[in-house]
């Protein structure tokens, strides 16, 4: 780990150093801008489990109705540092209330604050940059409609130079990509290509399962080379395992066993799901079925990352 | 859908199963609480695979599966003497750290077992609906112990 902390400490000194150009923070085109348009909050509410918010933005240990407090506060340690969750509840003074829509989707996609500045990639946007303007405002509307919390969250805790949000843009010029992951289902899969690709929606956009599922490199990007193939934790004990279809492992759960562990938390030996995947497990279970087969039949059909490339 | 006629010997296995691991228990702590997980595992899939459908419901069956989940819940929080956190286990450090935390979502099982049981009286619970009705709570209460107590995969 010591090792990756400082080929990223160099890149964010670069980033901080090369051309000011170069880091500059991103925003959306005009053209993209318009295509947003205000949504609806009762579908926005499915794209909110979807994308696993209340994970980090609601209060460690939330439950129930408290899952719709996003005052932040939650501590996510890294090698990095701690960043502390944001609040991003509608209070106008702490939290996302006085944001529009086009801030909202620029933070959501270019990881870029109203204020111009660049946000930490421990916010996920790095997957959220892959998700539909439609989809965006009805989200903006149902986080709009939540419960005001008042009060600011703590400030993140990082050392020098991971504490200088300038150096961030040359890092989000490498990693921040809005082309899909996986082009197409594998060779010779069986697989209904709309259904495949709302599972691809849901997985490589709001879902973000690559951010845990997939290793990262010396500068903490992705290797897409072994999309989904497992990965060390970041936080915790143990690893994170490998959702691609080898023979041995994973590839032995059917699409049926892949939907029903989402909907109830039970592999196929009826083990029960834990980790920092039981929060994953019960926003879809929040999902209509249909999306949870979707993202089955999607982690039937992608290229097998065999055991040991991690 | 592949209908297990035979759903009593698959819970009068996993019963024995648990037998058979208390009995070693004192000499080594970690395969034997491993040994008891696996049997609420196997209980939780002739349990599961009732209430989907896939085995066919019998009331001796659902006694089974209730009975042994009841004997897990009692025995399991035992095998977790100071010390056995070294070893082939996948019990997270914090169940020696947080010790009042893993105790409470033991109790949670327990308490979900000792319901299970009453429903289940002397002959298991009559049909389907009154099993699901008993069991259901003792499956929800797996995750939230394994989110914080044992290890990520
Ligand atoms: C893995 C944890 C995690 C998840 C999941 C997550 N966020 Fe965040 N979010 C963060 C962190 C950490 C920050 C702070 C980033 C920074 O300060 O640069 C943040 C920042 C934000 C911001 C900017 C707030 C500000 O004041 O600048 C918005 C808006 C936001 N998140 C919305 C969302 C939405 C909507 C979702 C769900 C679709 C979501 N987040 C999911 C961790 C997360
Ligand atoms: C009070 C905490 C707790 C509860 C409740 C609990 N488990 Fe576990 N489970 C554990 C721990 C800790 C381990 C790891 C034990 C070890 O490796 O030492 C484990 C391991 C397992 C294993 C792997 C056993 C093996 O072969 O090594 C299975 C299967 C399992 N649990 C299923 C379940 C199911 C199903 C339920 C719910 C009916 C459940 N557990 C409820 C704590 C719990
Ligand atoms: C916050 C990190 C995180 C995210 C995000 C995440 N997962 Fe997981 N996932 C895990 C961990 C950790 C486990 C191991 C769970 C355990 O120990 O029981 C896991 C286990 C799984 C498993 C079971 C694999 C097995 O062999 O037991 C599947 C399937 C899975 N995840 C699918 C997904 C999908 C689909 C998504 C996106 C919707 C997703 N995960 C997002 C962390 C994550």
């Amino acid at each position: 780990m010591k090792k990756a902390v400082i080929a990223a400490l160099l890149l964010v000194l670069a980033g901080a150093g090369i051309g000011w150009g170069l880091s500059a923070p991103t925003r959306m085109s005009a053209q993209e801008a318009a295509l947003l348009t205000e949504g609806d909050a009762a579908r926005g509410e499915l794209v909110f489990w979807a994308g696993g918010c209340a994970s980090c933005h609601a209060a460690k240990g939330a439950d129930g109705e408290d899952l719709l407090k996003l005052g932040g506060g939650l501590r996510l340690e890294t090698p990095f540092g701690v960043f502390v969750a944001p609040n991003i509840s509608p209070s106008e003074a702490d939290g996302i209330g006085a944001w529009s829509l086009v801030d909202f989707a620029n933070a959501m996609t270019h990881g870029t604050s109203p204020g111009g500045e660049n946000l930490y990639p421990a916010f996920p946007y790095t997957s959220y940059v892959r998700m539909s303007a439609a989809d965006l405002g009805d989200l903006f509307a149902f986080l709009k409609s939540l419960p005001i919390v008042e009060g600011k969250a703590a400030a993140h805790e990082l050392g020098f130079p991971f504490n200088i949000r300038r150096g961030l843009g040359l890092w989000k010029r490498l990693f921040l990509d809005p082309a899909p992951v996986i082009a197409s289902p594998l060779n010779g899969a069986d697989v209904d290509r709309a259904v495949w690709e709302r599972g691809r929606y849901l997985v490589e956009g709001p879902g973000h399962c690559g951010e845990c599922h997939t290793p990262r490199d010396f500068a903490g990007g992705l290797v897409l080379a072994d999309w989904l193939g497992g990965a060390p934790a970041p936080t915790g004990e143990g690893k994170i395992p490998n959702i691609t279809p080898v023979e041995g492992g994973f590839g032995s759960w059917s699409a049926a066993d892949i939907a029903y562990y989402l909907e109830s938390g039970f592999t196929p030996e009826y083990d029960s799901v834990g980790g920092e995947m039981v929060h994953v497990q019960e926003n879809m279970a929040r999902l209509p079925a249909s999306d949870r087969e979707a993202i089955a039949a999607y982690l039937k059909a992608i290229p097998p990352v065999s055991a040991g490339s991690d | 859908m592949r209908i297990i006629r035979n759903a009593t010997t698959l819970g009068l296995i996993a019963g024995l199963g648990l037998a058979g691991a208390v009995a070693q228990a004192a000499a080594d702590p970690i395969p034997t609480r491993q040994a008891i997980m696996s049997s609420v595992g196997a209980a939780a899939g002739l349990g599961g695979g009732m209430m989907k459908g896939e085995i066919a419901y019998a009331p001796a069956a659902g006694k089974a599966a209730i009975a042994t989940m009841r004997a897990a819940s009692l025995s399991f929080g035992n095998f977790f003497p100071a010390g056995s956190d070294k070893g082939n286990s996948d019990a997270a450090a914090k169940v020696w750290s947080d010790a009042a935390g893993f105790a409470a979502q033991l109790a949670k099982f327990t308490a979900a077992t000792a319901s299970a049981a009453e429903a289940s009286g002397k002959s298991g619970p009559a049909d389907l609906d009154a099993f699901k009705e008993a069991f259901g709570p003792v499956l929800g209460t797996c995750k939230s112990c394994h989110e914080t107590y044992r290890k990520q995969k």
